[in-house]
């Protein structure tokens, strides 16, 4: 039988019914009356983790006759404490989202025709294996490729141990990076390659460049939640908040100044202030003496002189020539450097920038010493999972493995992946075409700069699976849909930590039973490498993805360390106890522990040990670098590279400034619509994209507010409605993210524009991802 | 002698529309019709999708059905309360326009309140209004005062209408036994006379207080809550003002039809619409007194909050209404009114006409403004009627025609009885009258 | 007798709107689509209002969350013609859907314009409608509704306690919104309490009201921003 999406929608009722009045419900009163109370059912508390994005909050999902009704934060659970953003509340939307893919899907008609008919899973995982076989025996296991995006814990190892066995080297990991990361400036000062923890909450002042902390800092919640105790968590002590950023984001409105900036100026601006600080004599003498490398002239080994940061600084970046550069006047410069040296402990944070510019930033924390200290850079300790037990390849996967990646395996520095080089590659066919490709957790025809090229890329892709529970803009493009589980219906681990530096391990279990007919991605692949048989079936020796949990978490009751979340008091004793070099969990055996787990919602070890210097400096001095030895070439100190804007200015006047909101930061939360009304609250916007003007800006191109405009790049251009924002730099337009997907559901579906499709292809030599910030655009009425 | 009975033929002019009717009345009664079915359509529609099918949004929660129940309630002065002014008054002029005022009271109120009733969410629970009656609520002030009124109006109709209708029953026409009933025996026995006189002039009395109470609360559905430019201590009058003024208006465009349709020339003479005018001349000046008062005040105020509001009218987005409504209440009807020349039916008219066109945008204007404009940011949300209220309004007027143009069919629109006794009694009594008050006339 | 009402610290106020969508999943609050929205008919019991003045780039920004006011002197109430609308004896603005007769007189009367009206029958797609809050009622078309300070919560908090054969504690009853702000910017519990949490906030220096001088007394107070 065919059919196409929409009867298939139609099919489970997909059409909003009126719902019946009454029925289950108190029906008219409200309050309801006393007799009425204790609602129909039984009410359950499922402790899990939140999968709305990636801040990992502990939630309690509110559970009566199977159906979740409500989500509250998890008291127990450090990273939110009971509180919740509000894409964690709108969870249940994103779970009983009406358009979700209820079975596996099979491509009936043209690819991206959005025509499908339902299968069985034993016919699609079939298939799927099939596939593999074929490519395993034409001896080309290294044409399957997988994509993924953003998600936590063991999926990640499970997904590169199925590749191993398989035999390709190619899990290509499309996150974020092109956003610019702090891992970059990190890495580059302290040779580390994790995120690491801004201790928000300790500081006394945060010079914030660019990071929209308020907005949609990339671990939500733990911003949110920082703010207000950095604010008034303090008796008698405020923190001072000053936001540097080209548009008044809702940061810049909360912080205590606002400062804009000639969009891509803020590592020129950082330096300047660095300038101004050693100018002064304002910095940590004893930490720069004891903890860094560089600041001074030095000589190698081999006899050749240095130039040290201090010298580089305080002739390169006078405060008259970064004004110029960031128009931002001199006192101002003079009066940050001030603020920023002598309330302590300060911080200083940029992390959307290219990462010299994101090592100039960092370097303000190396002067003020802020680094591996209260209110300053952590690097937090890793929760000690078991990994997975090591296994053997057969000949044809051990070929595979050793071709080169299908990204070149230019790894670069940052040991980054390169979903860019892999799209180019596999249409140039240099060094190969991928055959198969698996999409997990990722959305590129909608998430990627300039999207166009994985697109085209995608046409040259034979067969393409989506593991996707959502039908988004890139599963629309598959040949198979085999649909996961969503957070709320799957079990799950998340280790992060918290701003503080603990390590946290939070456990996302089933809060209900699967709606439809999805299931969980890590099951299915265990399920293919059995079908796969031979040495890849020998490699995953598990019934099912909760037992890869299980197996990986004994490293945790092994490793003695921290405990079951607990109530606040808790862990002060806990804390205590492991100063005192005691430990004393409160469980004595492992399932006591796993039972616990599920019960709490997660483990974490509320210690953060000061001064492990070779955990905290991986750098070749093990010291802070201010001339990053990390680098080969001829650049280590941090420096400013003025980004050329790639277009001419005339015919394209404006600085494009994508931007991103607190209600639909990535690109999943489209079809919530409880996210889409609050989307741009400080302009009353929602359910649409907007394009930000300056008043005056807008006046001369005789534009008024709420007029339709286009706005054009060289690359494409998007029409949408203009607002006139105070809160926009005269010569920078700005455009939020999160809507004008081509395909998804009822309330994202051709709702409002992707900015994305303005921007070019440009990579950044360091990072080989598309640089972003250097697209002008112009505008003109529609 | 013959000028008796040429007199009678003469009245029966008066007895035509009653007992003859042209093609001409057919049309016009289509054609109402079709448009009151579109109304009908409209209402229905809304019941069933909720007031969505209208302009309105948070936080303009009120429009053109709340303006209709100002305007309408407003028109409903025309009649009871300006009759019974003139009859206590006893202005001779007033005998052969007094019933077609009143019609129009009692007609119009249903409209006034219909809007009301149309403009609930569930009207399906109108009934709680009497079940959980509230009485702080100036909405309940309104029920109260309307229902009151309604009443009085209806029997102060009523009441001269009785020797009519045994005028009708006697002359064996059709419906006898409708007029039979209503006539309640009236055989015109002096003593029956005089019992009517003393119930009319009985109702006359009552209805002027609580006609003007009626207007005076419905101004308090604004004034009594404390949202700008509408808490103000002088709505009250201002409202009954324009009520009159809308009221008197609305009489003058009827009796001008009535006279041109049924050829009544000789019954609506130029000098009532004379008069009728300059009543209308001082309400025009009262009214632009009120207003001009309610501005000033506010502008000297100088709130901020006000003030927005002010400027809106003044020169922003409602200045077309706003300037549209100075326009017609006043620039056009002053230089008409103004002079004797001018003062002729039909310059009256057109002076009316453009003053219930103006009334009804000072309405729109008290209402639809204020809810623009809350006193916490809000984003902004432009009214605008949509088909369905326009239907509904245009139904609603085509409505009271229709039942005016009915009552016309069924009752003399002149009071017969009235006449005659002017022409019979009237010179005495003037005379006497006149005497009562004057030195030296008299003395033969 | 208590004397419910709520703080919030602009200072802490993050802006994040969870507050919003916790009150929207509470309360069964209909989902208006794209074009209603548009038309201005969103319903927020609970909204940040924004204030941006000034021109670039001297620009004073702030907003302010506006639940209910639960004023102690309602405007409102006093207006609607069938108690739909009241002042309970804790101090509570309810409401009382299933009476109202939808004449919107309460919605011009509030000079916080917090209320808000059903223009359309609330519908939820079959696939959602089982996740709806069982404790609230849903609301017809017609009718208007607002921020009841999570009153039901108040309500099962009452019986919890009765059935534990204890008092109601300041924490059995916080409202949803309170519940999930992240930066901890709301405050929640009895203001005839003297030593509540609420009370010694709504006593700080820094504490005030909305449109004091209207004497409306409204029940929730803000601490300013800034030192
Ligand atoms: N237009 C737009 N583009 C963006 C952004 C934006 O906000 N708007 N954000 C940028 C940023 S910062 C980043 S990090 C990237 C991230 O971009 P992506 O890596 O694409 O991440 P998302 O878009 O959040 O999620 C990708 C897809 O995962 C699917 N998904 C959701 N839940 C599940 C699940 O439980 N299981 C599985 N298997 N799949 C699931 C959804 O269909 C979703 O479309 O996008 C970047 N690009
Ligand atoms: N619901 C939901 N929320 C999410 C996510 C999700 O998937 N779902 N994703 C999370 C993820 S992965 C991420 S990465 C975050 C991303 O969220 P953000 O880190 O907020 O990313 P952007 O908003 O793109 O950050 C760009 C900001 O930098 C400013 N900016 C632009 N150009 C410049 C410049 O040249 N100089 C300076 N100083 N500033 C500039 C812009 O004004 C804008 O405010 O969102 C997170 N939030
Ligand atoms: S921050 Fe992310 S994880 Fe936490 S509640 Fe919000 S959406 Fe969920
Ligand atoms: S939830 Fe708290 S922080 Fe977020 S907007 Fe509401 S009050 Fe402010
Ligand atoms: S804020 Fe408005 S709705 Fe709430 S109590 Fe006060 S007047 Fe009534
Ligand atoms: S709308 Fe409902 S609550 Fe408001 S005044 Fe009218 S009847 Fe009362
Ligand atoms: S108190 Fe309850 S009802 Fe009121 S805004 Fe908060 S969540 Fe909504
Ligand atoms: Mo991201």
């Amino acid at each position: 039988m065919k059919l196409s999406r929409r009867d298939f929608l139609k099919m489970g009722g997909g059409a909003g019914v009126a719902i019946a009045l009454g029925g289950g419900f108190l029906k008219w009163t409200q309050p309801p009356p006393p007799s009425k109370l204790l609602p129909p059912g039984v009410e359950r508390w499922v402790p899990t983790v939140c999968g709305q994005c990636l801040g990992g909050c502990g939630i309690l999902v509110r559970v009566i006759d199977g159906w979740a009704t409500n989500i509250i934060g998890n008291p127990l659970h450090p990273v939110n404490r009971g509180t919740l953003c509000p894409k964690g509340i709108a969870g249940i939307q994103g779970l009983y989202d009406p358009d979700r893919i209820r079975s596996p899907l099979k491509r009936v008609g043209k690819r991206g025709e959005g025509r499908w008919e339902p299968i069985s899973w034993k016919d699609a995982i079939q298939e799927v294996s099939n596939l593999l076989k074929e490519l395993r025996k034409k001896g080309e296991p290294h044409r399957l490729v997988v994509l993924g995006g953003r998600y936590r814990g063991l999926m990640r190892s499970l997904w590169e141990r199925f590749l191993n066995a398989y035999g390709s080297p190619n899990y290509i990991d499309n996150q974020f990076r092109w956003d610019g990361m702090p891992m970059e400036g990190v890495f580059l000062t302290q040779g580390i390659h994790t995120i690491p923890a801004y201790d928000f909450e300790n500081a006394q002042y945060i010079l914030s460049f660019g990071s929209p902390l308020l907005d949609s800092f990339w671990l939500p919640i733990h911003a949110l939640k920082a703010f207000g105790h950095f604010r008034r968590g303090r008796p008698g002590q405020r923190g001072k908040l000053v936001q540097v950023e080209p548009r008044l984001s809702i940061t810049g409105i909360k912080a205590d100044e606002w400062i804009p900036i000639q969009p891509g100026t803020e590592g020129i601006l950082a330096l300047g202030i660095a300038h101004m600080i050693i100018k002064e004599g304002l910095y940590d003498k004893e930490f720069i003496a004891q903890n860094t490398f560089g600041f001074e002239n030095w000589v190698d080994s081999n006899g050749k002189r240095h130039l040290g940061f201090r010298e580089y600084v305080i002739s390169e970046f006078p405060p008259n020539r970064v004004s110029d550069k960031t128009g931002i006047p001199i006192d101002t410069i003079i009066r940050l450097s001030r603020e920023f040296a002598t309330n302590q402990p300060s911080l200083a944070i940029g992390f959307r920038d290219r990462p010299f510019h994101q090592m100039a930033v960092g370097v303000l924390n190396g002067l003020v010493g802020s680094i591996d200290r209260p209110g300053g850079i952590l690097i937090p300790k890793s929760v000690p999972l078991n990994h997975l037990p090591s296994f053997s390849k057969d000949s044809i996967g051990q070929k595979g493995l050793e071709k080169v990646r299908i990204d070149e395996n230019h790894s670069g520095p940052f040991l980054m992946d390169h979903p860019y080089l892999f799209a180019k590659n596999s249409l140039s066919g240099k060094p190969y075409r991928a055959e198969v490709l698996f999409l997990y957790y990722t959305n590129p025809l909608f998430s990627n700069p300039h999207p166009e090229i994985f697109q085209k890329a995608f046409d040259q892709i034979p067969k393409i699976i989506s593991f996707s529970p959502y039908m988004d803009d890139t599963t629309q493009y598959a040949d198979l849909i085999l649909p996961d589980h969503t957070p709320l219906e799957r079990w799950q681990d998340d280790p992060l930590f918290l701003n503080n530096g603990f390590p946290v391990l939070g456990i996302r279990q089933p809060a209900i039973n699967p709606v439809y007919q999805t299931r969980a991605t890590g099951d299915v692949l265990i399920d293919l490498a059995r079908i796969l048989g031979g040495e890849v079936e020998k490699a995953f020796p598990w019934k099912d993805f909760k037992e890869v949990i299980l197996y990986s978490l004994k490293g945790i009751f092994e490793a003695r360390r921290g405990d079951v979340f607990g109530l606040e008091f808790d862990e002060a004793w806990t804390r205590m106890l492991q100063k005192g070099g005691w430990w004393d969990p409160s469980y004595k055996s492992f399932e006591e522990f796993w039972n616990l787990l599920q019960e709490k919602g997660g483990w974490w070890d509320p210690i953060y040990d000061f001064g492990e210097r070779e955990r905290i400096f991986k750098t070749p001095s093990k010291k802070f670098e201010f001339f990053s030895q990390s680098l080969k070439g001829d650049l280590h100190l941090p420096h400013w590279e003025e980004s050329k804007k790639e277009d001419d200015e005339k015919a394209y006047p404006f600085h494009l400034n994508i931007f991103k909101t607190m209600a639909l930061g990535g690109g999943r939360n489209a079809n919530q619509p409880w996210l889409q009304e609050i989307a741009g609250h400080h302009l009353y916007e929602k359910w649409r994209t907007w394009i930000e003007i300056n008043p005056k800006t807008a006046k001369g191109l005789g534009i008024s507010d709420e007029d339709l405009v286009w706005i054009e790049s060289p690359h494409g251009k998007i029409k949408a409605k203009a607002r006139l924002y105070q809160g926009t730099m005269p010569q920078v337009v700005n455009i939020p993210f999160g809507n004008g997907h081509l395909s998804g559901g009822r309330w994202s579906k051709n709702i409002g524009e992707n900015p994305y499709r303005l921007l070019g292809l440009k990579l950044d030599p360091l990072t080989a991802q598309p640089i972003q910030g250097i697209t002008r655009v112009k505008i003109y009425k529609a | 002698m013959e000028n008796l009975d040429l007199k009678r033929e003469e009245d029966a002019i008066l007895f035509d529309p009653v007992e003859r009717t042209g093609k001409f009345f057919y049309l016009t009664l289509s054609i109402l019709i079709g448009i009151i079915l579109l109304a009908i359509y409209a209402y229905q529609f809304q019941y069933r999708e909720g007031l969505g099918v209208t302009g309105l949004a948070r936080p303009i929660f009120w429009g053109v059905y709340i303006t209709n129940f100002v305007f309408f309630i407003g028109i409903s002065h025309a009649g009871t309360l300006i009759s019974a002014i003139l009859r206590l008054a006893k202005a001779e002029w007033r005998r052969s326009i007094t019933r077609s005022a009143e019609v129009i009271t009692v007609l119009v109120l249903f409209f006034g309140v219909g809007n009301i009733l149309m403009d609930l969410g569930r009207p399906d629970r109108m009934l709680n209004i009497i079940k959980y009656s509230q009485f702080q609520s100036p909405l309940l002030w309104d029920v109260s005062s309307i229902t009151v009124y309604l009443t009085a109006s209806s029997i102060y109709l009523y009441l001269p209408l009785i020797p009519d209708i045994a005028l009708l029953r006697d002359r064996n026409t059709k419906r006898k036994r409708l007029y039979q009933i209503l006539a309640l025996g009236w055989k015109g026995t002096e003593r029956q006379h005089r019992l009517l006189e003393k119930a009319i002039s009985f109702m006359a009395i009552l209805v002027i207080p609580v006609a003007v109470s009626v207007h005076t609360v419905v101004s308090f559905v604004f004034a009594m809550t404390i949202q700008p430019m509408w808490h103000s201590a002088i709505f009250g009058p201002y409202f009954v003002a324009g009520a009159i003024f809308s009221g008197i208006a609305a009489l003058i465009v009827a009796m001008y039809i009535i006279r041109k349709v049924y050829h009544l020339e000789e019954y609506l003479k130029p000098v009532h619409f004379n008069n009728l005018g300059i009543l209308l001349l001082v309400m025009t000046l009262l009214w632009f007194y009120f207003t001009f008062t309610e501005y000033l005040t506010t502008y000297y105020g100088g709130e901020p909050i006000h003030m927005t509001i002010f400027w809106m009218k003044f020169t922003g987005r409602f200045a077309p209404y706003f300037w549209g409504m100075f326009l017609f209440c006043f620039v056009i009807p002053l230089p008409i009114l103004s002079f004797k020349k001018t003062r002729t039916p039909l310059g009256t008219l057109i002076a009316s006409l453009s003053v219930i066109i103006g009334m009804w945008l000072e309405r729109y204007v008290i209402v639809v403004p204020t809810l623009t404009n809350p006193r916490l940011p809000n984003e902004a949300v432009i009214y605008f009627p949509t088909w369905i209220e326009w239907s509904i309004f245009a139904g609603c007027i085509s409505f009271f025609i229709l039942l005016y143009m009915v009552f016309t069919k069924l009752f003399p629109i002149v009071s017969i009885w009235e006449v005659r006794e002017g022409r019979e009694k009237s010179m005495a009594e003037v005379r006497e009258r006149i005497k009562a008050y004057l030195p030296g006339i008299g003395v033969e | 007798m208590h004397r419910w009402g709520m703080v919030i610290d602009l200072d802490k106020c993050t802006a994040c709107q969870a507050c919003v969508v916790a009150c929207h999943a509470e309360n069964n609050i209909a989902l208006i689509g794209p074009e209603e929205s548009m038309k201005g008919r969103t319903i927020h019991w609970i909204e940040l209002i924004p204030y941006i003045e000034g021109e670039y780039p001297n620009i004073k920004a702030r907003f302010i969350p506006r639940p209910c006011m639960h004023c102690d002197h309602p405007p409102c109430i006093k207006v609607c013609p069938v108690y739909a609308t009241y002042l309970n004896e804790e101090g509570i603005v309810a409401q009382i859907n299933y009476r109202c007769i939808g004449c919107r007189y309460c919605t011009t009367a509030c000079p916080y314009t917090v209320k808000y009206f059903n223009w359309h029958q609330p519908r939820w797609p079959e696939e959602m409608k089982g996740s709806l809050n069982r404790d609230v009622s849903l609301r017809t078309k017609g009718v208007v509704e607002k921020c009841t300070f999570c009153h039901h919560r108040l309500l099962r908090a009452r019986e919890k306690a009765r059935i534990e054969g204890r008092d109601l504690l300041p924490e059995d009853y916080i409202p949803a919104c309170v519940q999930a702000c992240p930066s901890g910017a709301m405050f929640f519990g009895d203001l005839n309490d003297p030593f509540s949490t609420v009370s010694k906030l709504s006593r700080e220096r820094r504490a005030f009201r909305l449109m004091e001088d209207l004497g409306t007394e409204p029940k929730v107070y803000y601490l300013s921003e800034g030192a």
